[in-house]
C-alpha cells in the first residue's frame, strides 16, 4: 500500500457504507422475523387495479432508447477525459491544451453529423 | 487489519454478484448484480490508490454501461425460460469446449515466463505515486507525451458515434416533425382569416 493516508480520506465513505447495509439489512431482516408470513396465491400475485395482469412486464423497448444511451455513453467518455485536463491544464502548457482542443473538435464533427442526421430528434 | 477486512468485504461482494450475474433466472436482476460487481470493483480500486479509476468505473460503467445492457435486456424481449428449456442437451458439447479451453490456458500459462526486463517498466512510474493524486499524474502525461493515444481515443469515440447512428438511426416516412422555421415564418395574415358574419347567415 503505497500511501495510506489517501485511505483515511475515504474512512467516512466507508462508515457511511456500513451503516447503510446495517439500516437496509436490519429493515429486511427484522420485517422477516417480526411480521406474520401467510403468502397465498392472491397475496403474491402482481396488482394491477383488479385485473388480471395484460402481459408480461416485459416489452420490448424502441431501439432509438438504445441510440440515445449509446451516444450518451460517448459523451461520457468525452467528459472522463476532460477532468484530468482541467486539473493539470496549468503544467501542460499550450501543447496539452491544442491536444484537448483537437480531441474536442474530432468529437464535435461526430456531434455535428448526429445533429444533421436528426439522431437528436424523437420525432 | 481494517483494510484487509475491506478488501476482502469488497472482494466478496464482487465474487458473489459476478456469479449472481450467470446464475439469476432473471435477466434484469443480472443487470443489477452486474452493477453491484461495478461498485465493488470501484471500492477495489479505491483500496488500492486508483481513485480516479474507481470514480470513472463508477460514472462510466454503473452511469452508462449498465444502463446499456438494461436497454438491451429489455429490448430483445426473449422469453428465457423458453430458451433455456432445451439447454441441457449442449451440457456435454459444452463442458467439452470448456475442457479444452482450460487446458489451453492452463498450458500457455504455466509455459509462461516474463521477462526479466519488464519488471523494470512496472517499477518506474511516470511520476512519483506520493507526489501528485491521482487525476495529477495521469492529466500531466495523458495530453503531452502520449497525444497520439489520447487522438486516437478521440478518433475511436467518433467511429463509435457514426456506427451508432448508421446502424439503428432510421428515417420513418410519414412522421410529422415539428418544424420550428416554418413555425415561426409563419405570418398571422397567411395563418387566418377575419370573416365579417351576419348574423343567421353562417359561413359557406
Amino acid at each position: 500500500m503505497f500511501n495510506e493516508t489517501i485511505l483515511i480520506e475515504y474512512l467516512p465513505i466507508l462508515i457511511f457504507i456500513v451503516l447503510a447495509l446495517g439500516i437496509s439489512g436490519a429493515a429486511v431482516i427484522g420485517s422477516l422475523l417480526v411480521a406474520k408470513q401467510k403468502p397465498d396465491p392472491d397475496k403474491n400475485a402482481a396488482y394491477e387495479c383488479g385485473f388480471d395482469a395484460f402481459s408480461d412486464t416485459r416489452g420490448k423497448f424502441d431501439v432509438r432508447f438504445y441510440l440515445v444511451t449509446l451516444l450518451f455513453i460517448i459523451f461520457d467518455l468525452e467528459i472522463a477525459f476532460l477532468f484530468p485536463w482541467a486539473i493539470s491544464l496549468k503544467d501542460i502548457g499550450m501543447f496539452g491544451f491544442w491536444s484537448m482542443m483537437a480531441f474536442l473538435g474530432v468529437l464535435t464533427v461526430g456531434f455535428i453529423y448526429e445533429w444533421k442526421k436528426g439522431a437528436l430528434d424523437w420525432e | 487489519m481494517i483494510l484487509a477486512a475491506v478488501f476482502y468485504l469488497f472482494a466478496f461482494i464482487l465474487l458473489l454478484s459476478g456469479f449472481l450475474v450467470i446464475t439469476a433466472r432473471n435477466p434484469v436482476h443480472s443487470v443489477l448484480f452486474l452493477i453491484l460487481a461495478f461498485f465493488n470493483a470501484a471500492g477495489l480500486f479505491v483500496l488500492l490508490g486508483a481513485e480516479f479509476i474507481a470514480m470513472i468505473l463508477v460514472i462510466v460503467y454503473v452511469g452508462a454501461v449498465a444502463v446499456l445492457f438494461l436497454f438491451v435486456v429489455m429490448m430483445l424481449d426473449i422469453d428465457f425460460a423458453h430458451l433455456r428449456k432445451g439447454a441441457m442437451q449442449y451440457v456435454p458439447l459444452g463442458l467439452l469446449v470448456g475442457v479444452i479451453l482450460l487446458t489451453e490456458l492452463v498450458i500457455s500459462v504455466s509455459a509462461w515466463q516474463f521477462n526479466s526486463l519488464s519488471q523494470q517498466n512496472l517499477a518506474v512510474p511516470e511520476i512519483g505515486l506520493n507526489a501528485a493524486t491521482n487525476t495529477q499524474a495521469l492529466g500531466a502525461v495523458l495530453y503531452t507525451q502520449y497525444v497520439y493515444a489520447f487522438q486516437l481515443a478521440g478518433l475511436i469515440l467518433l467511429v463509435a458515434m457514426i456506427g451508432a447512428i448508421v446502424l439503428t438511426h432510421r428515417v420513418r416516412p410519414g412522421v410529422r416533425k415539428q418544424s420550428i422555421e416554418s413555425q415561426n415564418a409563419r405570418r398571422p395574415e397567411e395563418a387566418m382569416e377575419i370573416l365579417k358574419v351576419q348574423s343567421g347567415a353562417g359561413i359557406s
